[in-house]
Formats: structure tokens, sequence, C-alpha cells
């Protein structure tokens, strides 16, 4: 089988994306995060750095696993989960 | 639903543990209600693919015949992925397995039979609600907000899963560390039913439970597990969060870097993808909560931390179905008598200790940290790979196995500190 890239993966996953934003982070508090690990900790990918390495943040692909909350050593990210009937809806979980 | 509805009991989640625990509580008399935030049951539950039969038949009258069985397990494989070829054991149950059974299956389609099983019981299933707030009177829990809607109850069961906001803001927990959890990625592939039945060399019903160690998902510090379903193969890995700061790896690679080995890669040919997925995992790196009570309520399951690693089994669903089943004991005798203080329910967390959920806890509790060895992942994995790749490449002459195992373990690891090792894994299984 081919490469997947991860947003060929989450084109094969059924979200009901709400217009309110899940998930908040405090950018302000990634300023001064040197190692930023929700970048790396997130199974979608949904936490990236711009050239400057500024954090930016998209909710639409979340599996709602948490992990980001998790993670985050500063504490910047504001976590609830969807209302209810929106966000992943799993087929083969 | 009136904007206040009272019942006896409100299950926040339906999961494995709040469906079960909806059926024990309906079975019992009590009126009950699961909330599920999915929008329908089953959407956000994700696990690897096994479940031990013993909870249901012990629980579950007439299951076999009912339930979203995908295949029965009769073939336990351990696989250790070298960095090119591959080593596997296979175990083969020569005999009925008996209260050891167990089953592949999806949660998304079983969880649709247990919300249809405690529907029967006369336990109200609700999708597509989320509860936002557990509301407290005079520090007892007597009902929830749930989007724009309040409901009250006599008593609240937490089934809200690994993800434990509720129980946090309850200060029942702090906040989790990313040592203590684990993250998973699975991703499903159609096979079709005859193609997998050859691949792996199985009858029709008949399932292959697998768990991987090796390369690449190493650097990750993660195992992999391999189950087969009715039509579709799972494949995928977890690994503690906390091997984040570790390692230069993003866990959104984790998935891709297993199908790329050549071991998976002819596991899944042929195949298409249908499913990526991730959830977090209570990997046994935490443990039962302190006081898994308060005054008029309860926590089941994950939320709960009854999760067990073995080592070579993970207990999930049959654990979350058990720890269910004890709390809807403690609310019949709380029920009783008339008190639903935590002083009455702080019971339930000895039914836990001493049950079989507990007792697997402190026999394995080390389990977790040795399987986490860094030089369980690399250094002996090098070594066996050599050493029976030294084995078996035979040219005109065969060398010995002595002299295989001393050329891999050469400059590696000392004869000492593999005693030691070895010493340490048996005394942790």
């Amino acid at each position: 089988m081919e490469y997947l890239s991860v947003e060929k993966r989450l084109s094969l996953v059924r979200f009901n994306i709400h217009s309110e934003p899940h998930i908040k982070v405090d950018t302000s508090k990634c300023i001064d995060c040197d190692y930023k690990p929700c970048v790396k900790a997130c199974p979608a990918g949904l936490f990236t750095l711009d050239d400057e390495g500024r954090l930016h943040f998209n909710y639409e692909g979340c599996f709602e696993c948490g992990t980001c909350r998790v993670v985050c050593p500063e504490e910047a990210i504001e976590w609830r989960y969807p209302p209810g009937g929106f966000g992943v809806s799993l087929r083969f979980g | 639903m009136s904007a206040e509805e009272k019942f006896d009991v409100i299950v926040v989640g339906g999961g494995p543990a709040g469906l079960s625990a909806g059926y024990f509580l309906a079975k019992k008399g009590f009126e009950v209600v699961v909330l599920e935030r999915g929008e329908d049951i089953g959407t956000k539950n994700m696990f690897g693919g096994r479940i031990y039969s013993h909870v249901f038949d012990k629980y579950y009258p007439g299951w076999r015949d009912e339930a979203p069985v995908e295949r029965w397990v009769r073939r336990e494989r351990f696989t250790i992925l070298c960095k090119e070829g591959s080593i596997s054991l296979q175990y083969i149950p020569g005999q009925d397995v008996g209260e050891y059974d167990s089953f592949t299956a999806f949660l998304s389609k079983f969880l649709k039979w247990m919300a249809v099983v405690a529907e029967s019981e006369g336990a109200l299933v609700l999708p597509g609600v989320k509860v936002d707030k557990i509301l407290l009177e005079d520090g007892y829990a007597s009902g929830v907000l749930a989007g724009g809607d309040r409901l009250t109850a006599d008593y609240i069961v937490v089934a809200e899963g690994i993800n434990t906001l509720l129980v946090e803001e309850l200060g029942l927990k702090g906040r989790p560390r990313p040592e203590s959890l684990g993250v998973g990625v699975k991703e499903v592939f159609k096979l079709g039913r005859d193609a997998i039945s050859r691949r792996f060399g199985i009858g029709d019903g008949e399932g292959v439970a697998e768990f991987l160690i090796g390369y690449p998902i190493n650097k990750y510090g993660a195992g992999g597990f391999v189950y087969t379903m009715d039509e579709y193969v799972s494949i995928g890995a977890v690994m503690k969060i906390g091997n984040v700061y570790k390692s230069e790896n993003n866990v959104m690679d984790l998935a891709e870097d297993l199908r790329s080995h050549p071991y998976i890669k002819s596991l899944v040919e042929g195949g298409t993808i249908v499913e990526y997925s991730a959830h977090m995992v209570g990997e046994g790196w935490g443990s039962i909560l302190e006081r898994p009570y308060g005054d008029g309520l309860l926590v089941v399951g994950d939320a709960a931390g009854t999760l067990v690693n073995t080592g070579f089994t993970v207990r999930g669903v049959d654990y979350a179905v058990e720890s269910s089943r004890l709390a809807a004991d403690v609310i019949e005798e709380s029920h009783g008598a008339g008190d639903r203080s935590s002083a009455f329910l702080s019971r339930y967390k000895n039914y836990l200790d001493s049950s079989v959920i507990g007792r697997s806890l402190r026999r394995f509790r080390k389990v977790p940290e040795v399987l986490s060895l860094d030089r369980l992942h690399t250094t002996y994995i090098d070594l066996i790979c050599d050493v029976l790749s030294g084995v078996y490449t035979v040219g005109e002459e065969t060398p010995s196995l002595k002299e295989s195992i001393d050329r891999g373990r050469r400059g590696r690891v000392s004869i000492f500190r593999m005693i030691l090792d070895l010493f340490t894994l048996w005394r942790s299984l």
C-alpha cells in the first residue's frame, strides 16, 4: 500500500463539524514553550508551526482523543467536547 | 426531553461501562437513563479489537446468539518486527478455551447491541446528548446539565471514558500526567472474508489476535496489534504519551511507519483502507482512582482506571463491565439503606480492590514499566533478530546457536545485564 498522508487518512473519517471550536489554544502561552509537544503528539496533525515558529491549531479533523491537553506543559489548551451529536463519528472504532 | 426530568440514576457516557451500568441498573428495577454525546451509539469509541467473553457469559444470557462478534480468537500471535524480516510465535489452544475465550469486535457495532440490550431491560439510552456539568446540591450529586436541559437523579454514574474531564472537575483526580496515559492509533483495512481466512490460516469465524514489537515503531517505544475482523483487518499501535518528549517522531506518522514494515505490508496487501482513528488508552500506567465515588456518585470503567495491561493481554471492555456490575450492586445496597453518602458508597472502592480488577492491577502493576524499557524495544529486538538470521542464513557452514548469540550480543549488552533484565521481566509477568 502506498504512502498515505494524514490528510488523506483523515478524509476517510466522518466529521460533523460544529461552527464553534471545541478546543481553544491560548497561543500567548506557547511563545515561551520551546518544545511545543502538541505539534508532535496530535495523531491528526492539527497543531502546526508557521515560518516564524508561531503555533496554529485547526479543530476540524479532531478525534477528540485529548492527547494535546495531557501533553501541554503550559496548560494553554482549553479542552471541551463538541456539543452532542457533533465532532468525529467513527464507523470502525 | 422536557426542561426537567427526574430519574433514579443518570449514567454519563454510552461506552462499554456506561451501557452495562444502564443494563445492570435497569435489571434491578431502577429508572435509568444513559446519556451519550455521539450522534449515534458507538461513534466516539475506539479500541484495538478484542473483548474477553467471561463477563458476557456471566451477565448477558443468550448473548452469543445475538451480539455482533466479528471472529472468535483461535490464534494468539506474538511477532517481533526486525529491521527487515520478522519472527512470529503462534499459540493455538489445543482444547476448548472455556472461560478464557475472547472475540474480536468493532465497538461501533458492539455498543449498539449493548444499547439494545440495556433498552430491552427498560433503560433509556439517549445519543446526541453531551453532559456539560454534574450538578451538586449540598455536596450531593443531584443531576446534570446537558445542552440546555437539566436532568435530576438520586445517583450519577460517571462513565465518561479515559479523557476524564468531569472526574477532574469533581476533584476526584488531578490533571492527568503524560507518563500515565497512552495514545493509540488504528487503521482498518477491508480485505474480504475468504482472503482473511486464507492469509491468516484460519477457518470461518476464527480470528487472530496479534501483538507486535520492534521496528519501526520501537523508536516511539510503541507496541502494535493486529486483529482479524469478519471482513476487515485492524492494525495499530499504542505509545506512552510521555514518549513524545523523548522522540523525534510525530504520533501522526506512527500508523504510517507501522504500515511501511514488510510484514505489515504483506498482511494488508490488496486491501483498501476504510478508516483511521486515534484514542487515548489507560494502559495501566495509572491505576484505580483513590476515590471512585462521591456523595450520590460513582465512577466506572476507563474513567475510574479499570483497564489492566498484563503484558500478554489487555483487559479493557471486560473489566469496564465488571466495574459497572459492582457499581450497580453498590447503588442497590445504598438505595436499600437509604444512604447515598460517600461514606456509604466508599464500599465500591473496596469491592473494586477485592475484585478481579484490583487483583490483576496489583499482580501486573510492574508490567507497563517493564514493557517500556528502552532495551526491550531496541537491544533485545536486534539481538534476537540477528541470532535467528545467523542460524537460518545458511552458506557452506552453519554457525552454532552459541556463535550466533555471541555475535548478536557483542557490543550491545553484557551477559550480566541480560540475566538481570530477564530476572526483572520474569518477576513482573
